[in-house]
């Protein structure tokens, strides 16, 4: 018993050092003396950087410390770059895009030709574009992003995996591609605090893709919409926002959470204080339904997380009481202000301005048109 | 006499056969795949070291070291079913039934919850060895017991009541654990071969062929054992020491397979029978080998099915491995009954 229990605590040893191993260490430069000409100016994003550097190359630098340096087309790949510094040339294609809230981007830039396979099937896209892309065949389905299918990556000569940051809980399948000769990168978009931080990726793939004016442009429209909702105040309306799960409980999300802070950039105000961890990535909160009743039941609006019911999304206002008659007594339900989310809206992260002057058009107006409303819709 | 030498017959070519199946089998999963690869090219990729550039990474870095892990996972399987079969009496006995993928499961969402859920990202080596430990600790558990009582069903009872215990602590992990990791977690646990590389095949040939020929060694105790512990015991046997090697033997068996490709169902349970139906015969001497062989086809055959009858959707291997094995198990239970 004593050898065993001297073998466990080696391999929990090995365990801690592994763990702590993990995570690539941060280094200066490019490696061949080559200095910055400047920055791409960020205004909300805090998980990525771009550096000019001459003859029109860009350094993106991620949050996680891995480094891209794109090269124009035509031009050659200067030596001496750093070894941990993964060289892409443009034009970028060959992309195996398994980081879902990313296809908007792509396809905001007009660049949906630089993918060529696809973690997502044709019918998970609420995405037009890539609907259709993928119904055409222009882009194939290769797997979920837990079990690509590597022969397929392969025999597409993929230049570049773009994962979400569900591929940290797969570590094997990361260094699977990196094995085969795939460089990975990790959207770390889902890490940014403010609402318009995940927009404002635009402007990295706006840099990979050398679609840089573009991507400044569409962002600064999105900006727009924030700035012009920003400018009427709080509105003083309390908003819950959460699905009931089929085990029967509420799930909502965690305060300081970039939807609830849509809530308060759009004038309301989160009807959950202090939920959850803000230390941790958790961006749910499963309640018991004493807290939430207790809570909720007084916001001056719903929005309910349709994302999760499925590809229809809720149709009705029974159909959602039909999930927890404590909803009734509701004031929000009593009051006629029950909202659903479309489908779409975690896969429109260039849309999110849209989100929130969408939120502030139900927080203000009465009996908003339904068709001015691109991400929410009214229960009824 | 005549009957000796029939009996030897039928096990060498049943032996024969196994062998001839993993071959047939081996090459199927090397040839066969999501990707058209001739065999012309196959054959000069392997043997020449020719062939496209694609072709050449497909083979060698995935369908090869892919194969040779679920041939010897496979194999790791059915031999530890063999050994809790025997040493429980009970024909429905797995490698699981000591709550060896519970310890793992619990070790790989203390992993996933804790540490990614606050952004660390970790290496796939984390997770293996996580998974490893926490069946591990759940075997030194099912030990302990094993160390104080002689009855095996008591310990087997004890060996459930711990994969309970694990699954009602993953349970209440679970509950603080974001969506990512709830998915991520139930994905690993549906277990999968894909993914494997030559690094952790070199881990698990190592484990499992010195462990398989360990078992290869009691082959005469387990023999013994099989009429009965008082005889056993007459023959020399020392008992406790005998339990707790099978234990232990099965257990590393099963959690290496749990670690590296996560758990997987029924293979432990129905390839001992099946192949004991083929032989003839429950002398370990004979049964052992061909219970690895039988491991090996078996996984091999549904890690075939499951990673080319939807490509490029991939099934999980354990849907595979229990719609083929539940039927046997199944009719197990039946004559087993009808005997009694």
């Amino acid at each position: 018993m004593r050898r065993l229990a001297a073998a466990l605590l080696a391999a929990c040893l090995a365990l801690a050092v592994c763990a702590c191993a993990g995570g690539p260490a941060a280094s200066a430069g490019l490696g061949n003396g080559w200095e910055p000409e400047g920055e791409t100016p960020l205004q909300y994003a805090t998980q990525f950087t771009v550096e000019h550097y001459q003859g029109g190359c860009r350094l993106l630098t991620l949050a996680d410390g891995s480094r891209f340096f794109v090269v124009p087309e035509g031009e050659a790949v200067p030596e001496g770059i750093a070894a941990d510094i993964t060289v892409l040339q443009r034009p970028i294609g060959d992309v195996y895009l398994a980081g879902t809230a990313v296809m908007c981007l792509f396809d905001a830039l007009d660049s949906l030709e630089a993918i060529t396979l696809s973690g997502t099937k044709a019918d998970g896209w609420y995405i037009e574009n890539a609907r259709a892309a993928m119904e055409r065949g222009d882009i194939l389905y290769a797997g979920k992003y837990s079990e690509p299918d590597y022969e397929l990556i392969l025999q597409k000569g993929c230049r570049l995996a773009v994962e979400s940051t569900m591929i940290l809980h797969t570590p094997d399948v990361k260094e699977k591609l990196l094995e085969l000769g795939v460089p990975v990168l990790v959207d770390l978009s889902s890490q940014e605090s403010h609402p318009l931080g995940r927009t404002e990726w635009i402007k990295f793939y706006g840099a990979l893709l050398g679609r840089e004016d573009e991507a400044a442009a569409f962002f600064n429209r999105q900006k727009q919409y924030l700035d012009e909702t920003a400018a009427s105040g709080d509105t003083g309306k309390t908003v819950a926002f959460f699905y009931i799960s089929p085990a029967g409980y509420a799930v909502a999300r965690r305060s300081g959470d970039y939807l609830t802070k849509m809530i308060e950039l759009a004038g309301g105000r989160y009807i959950f204080t202090d939920l959850g961890d803000p230390e941790t990535a958790t961006s749910t909160v499963a309640l018991e339904m004493e807290r939430f009743y207790a809570t909720a039941k007084d916001a001056d609006v719903i929005i309910y997380n349709s994302t999760i019911t499925g590809s229809q999304g809720m149709q009705s206002l029974e159909e959602l009481l039909a999930k927890s008659e404590l909803l009734r007594d509701f004031k929000a339900v009593q009051t006629g202000n029950v909202w659903c989310t479309n489908q779409n809206l975690y896969q429109e992260m260039t849309q999110l301005g849209t989100v929130i002057a969408d939120l502030h058009t139900v927080l203000t107006e009465e009996d908003p048109d339904p068709s001015s409303l691109a991400f929410l819709y009214r229960l009824e | 006499m005549k009957n000796q030498r029939d009996r030897t017959a039928r096990c060498i070519a049943a032996l024969l056969l196994l062998l001839l199946a993993l071959a047939v089998l081996a090459l199927l999963n090397v040839g066969l795949g999501s990707v058209n690869i001739s065999i012309g090219e196959i054959a000069k990729v392997l043997l020449h070291g020719g062939g496209s550039e694609t072709g050449s990474q497909i083979l060698w870095r995935i369908r090869l070291p892919r194969m040779i892990a679920c041939l010897l996972l496979g194999g790791a399987l059915a031999l530890s079913g063999f050994l809790l079969q025997t040493f429980f009496n009970n024909p429905i006995a797995g490698p699981f039934v000591l709550g060896i993928s519970s310890g793992a499961k619990l070790g790989v969402a203390l992993v996933m919850v804790f540490l990614l859920g606050r952004y660390q990202s970790i290496g796939s080596v984390t997770l293996i060895i996580t998974a490893f430990v926490g069946a591990m600790i759940s075997m030194g558990f099912v030990l302990a017991v094993a160390h104080r009582v002689s009855s095996a069903s008591i310990l087997i009872v004890a060996g459930v009541m711990i994969g309970y215990i694990c699954s009602a602590i993953t349970d209440f992990i679970v509950t603080f654990a974001d969506d990512a990791s709830i998915v991520n977690l139930h994905n690993w646990s549906r277990g999968s071969f894909s993914g494997i590389s030559w690094d952790n095949v070199r881990v698990i040939a190592v484990m499992t062929i010195a462990t398989a020929l360990l078992t290869f060694l009691l082959a005469k105790p387990i023999g013994a054992y099989q009429l009965g512990e008082a005889y056993a015991q007459n023959m020399g046997v020392n008992i406790k020491a005998f339990r707790v090697t099978l234990v232990l033997l099965s257990s590393v068996l099963s959690a290496c397979v749990t670690a590296f490709a996560g758990p997987i169902s029924f293979v432990g349970i129905a390839v001992p029978h099946l192949v004991k139906t083929l032989l003839g015969t429950s002398r370990p001497l004979v049964v052992i080998p061909a219970c690895f062989l039988g491991g090996a086809i078996f996984c091999l055959g549904c890690d075939l099915i499951a990673r080319t009858v939807f490509a490029p959707t991939e099934l999980s291997i354990s849907s595979v491995t229990a719609l083929f094995g539940a039927p046997v198990v199944i009719s197990l239970m039946l004559r087993r009954r009808a005997r009694e």
